[in-house]
């Protein structure tokens, strides 16, 4: 009896590992690109609505957007890889502020960058390794004149790709609010930083 | 010309020995951090290592007699403890130094001429090159726009091709050299772009600074330049460079006065912003210090271009 149950356990596993290859959702290889393609689509969706595109559904539109983006971005990870050694110069309350501000500003720029190319077409292509725990996911948008490319830099985080980097024609995002948040910190306090984020926010 | 050219060639080699080092660091500094691993498996190796001390250290404990134990124990845990704080806090500083530090740098003596040149470039913009651009785009169909972009593109292979050649990337090169001809005699003088369409070979950009930075040559320092935007020293002399292999600046200097020639040079460049309103204005709007980050917009793309030469 014991025998046959093995065998029958045996059996079983064996096919359940056959089926696990026959469906190849589960594969490394596609996931970031998948999940990253996922999240770009919703936005360009969101983006091109004829519905939303009016000034009194702007409220409608960012709430979609910041919703859509709190799944595809890791805002704590930027946050915290933006200021680099600048972090520690916040106090806790400031930090959390901090992360606020630069969430909303990291969704208008990225969706700025992504209207410009609402009207062409962005192709997903390839992700290549970048460490063990990242990965770049690299898109194209077909321009009248000129390909750009998009690349995506995804990181494992509790079980799901997320973004933690925006790089437009080889110009990382967040290599290029670090060398500005750099800048201004070297002359102010950080106090006054989050009073230009908040006016630059407010504003937009 | 010649001579001036061969001159402000070896001038600039000469001079920039400092950029270069700068260029390695921040190439350095760049390959740091796409090895993220390598610094967190650094990170494991170094707890590793501590842990191991911490095991010779019990061993060593071991082998005392227990008379000295108590008097020797607490320094050695003190010094192991030591060590591994030591080595822990350089460890974190590493992996957060190296990880974050990175992104190339570029040296800017000149900020403050060059914020005035930058907000002269915005004004420019915003006054004169972007209105006259919004005319233009509505008075000439797309189409036509395409076919002028076409002609301009035409006209600047030969310095891609040269520049492809200088950098050793022969396939590239000739590249260049195919689509020059096809485009030049299938595509009428350059209006269509017969080689990207029928053969499927794209343009392969290449500009003279970017075969300096091939060869190693920095940056030097920032320079905003009027009309142009965003430079360097090393890019600036690549803009003339490239002037000499451009086939106007010849016919310019002979057939036409210096106002038909700016206008040609104009219409190109009004032609190509024509595809572009709205970039500049989108990038100023997620700006926090537009000059700070045009200018490391510039330093990055630059970088990847004089990598991707390298390939």
């Amino acid at each position: 009896m014991s025998f046959q149950e093995e065998a029958m356990i045996n059996c079983i596993v064996r096919i359940t590992f056959i089926l696990c290859l026959i469906f190849p959702g589960s594969a490394f290889a596609g996931v970031p690109l998948e999940t990253v393609k996922g999240y770009a689509d919703k936005v360009l969706d969101v983006l091109r609505d004829p519905a939303l595109k009016a000034e009194a559904a702007k409220k409608t539109k960012k709430d979609k957007l910041r919703a859509i983006s709190e799944k595809m971005f890791d805002f704590t990870e930027l946050s915290k890889r933006t200021l680099a050694q600048n972090w520690s110069k916040f106090n806790p309350e400031q930090q959390k502020e901090f992360v606020e501000l630069y969430t909303s500003l990291l969704e208008d720029a990225y969706a700025n960058k992504i209207m410009a190319y609402t009207d062409e077409k962005m192709v997903f292509s390839t992700e290549v390794a970048l460490t063990e725990k990242t990965v770049e996911v690299r898109s194209t948008v077909l321009r009248k004149n000129g390909d750009i490319p998009i690349y995506y830099r995804v990181i494992m985080k509790d079980g799901s790709w997320r973004v933690y980097d925006v790089v437009v024609e080889g110009v990382s995002l967040i290599s290029n609010y670090r060398s500005q948040f750099r800048e201004i910190l070297a002359n102010k306090t950080p106090e006054s930083l989050l009073e230009t984020l908040r006016k630059k926010v407010g504003k937009a | 010309m010649k001579l001036i050219y061969n001159f402000i060639l070896i001038s600039v080699l000469m001079l920039c020995p400092a950029s270069l080092r700068a260029d390695t660091s921040s190439t350095a500094m760049d390959t740091a951090q796409s090895h993220g691993p390598e610094t967190s498996m650094a990170t494991q190796i170094l707890s590793d290592a501590n842990s191991d001390t911490n095991e010779v250290a019990q061993k060593q404990l071991e082998f005392t007699p227990p008379d000295e134990k108590t008097i020797i124990v607490l320094p050695q845990r003190n010094e192991a403890e030591a060590k591994e704080a030591q080595e822990a806090a350089p460890a974190e500083n590493e992996t957060v130094t190296e990880a974050e530090e990175e992104g190339p740098r570029i040296h800017d003596p000149l900020a403050p001429v060059n914020k005035v040149m930058y907000h002269f470039n915005d004004r420019l913009y915003f006054w004169v090159l972007k209105p006259v651009t919004q005319v233009y785009s509505h008075i000439i169909p797309e189409d036509f726009r395409i076919i002028f972009g076409n002609v301009y593109d035409n006209l600047w292979a030969p310095s891609r091709m040269l520049n492809n050649l200088l950098q050793l990337r022969f396939k590239a090169a000739g590249n260049e050299l195919i689509r020059f001809l096809f485009n030049s005699v299938a595509g009428i003088a350059g209006t269509a772009d017969v080689a990207r369409d029928a053969l499927g070979i794209k343009k392969q950009e290449a500009d003279f600074g970017q075969t300096l930075g091939h060869y190693g040559i920095g940056h030097c320092f920032y320079l905003v330049l009027p009309v142009f935007g965003p430079s360097s020293l090393r890019d600036g002399i690549g803009l003339a460079g490239d002037g000499l292999m451009y086939p106007l600046t010849y016919v310019s200097s002979s057939d036409l006065t210096f106002g038909e020639s700016t206008g040609i040079y104009a219409h190109e460049k009004v032609n190509d912003t024509s595809f572009k309103i709205g970039d500049y204005e989108s990038f100023k709007e997620s700006a926090i210090d537009p000059y700070v980050s045009m200018r490391d917009a510039f330093v990055q793309h630059r970088k990847k271009e004089v990598e991707e030469s390298k390939q």
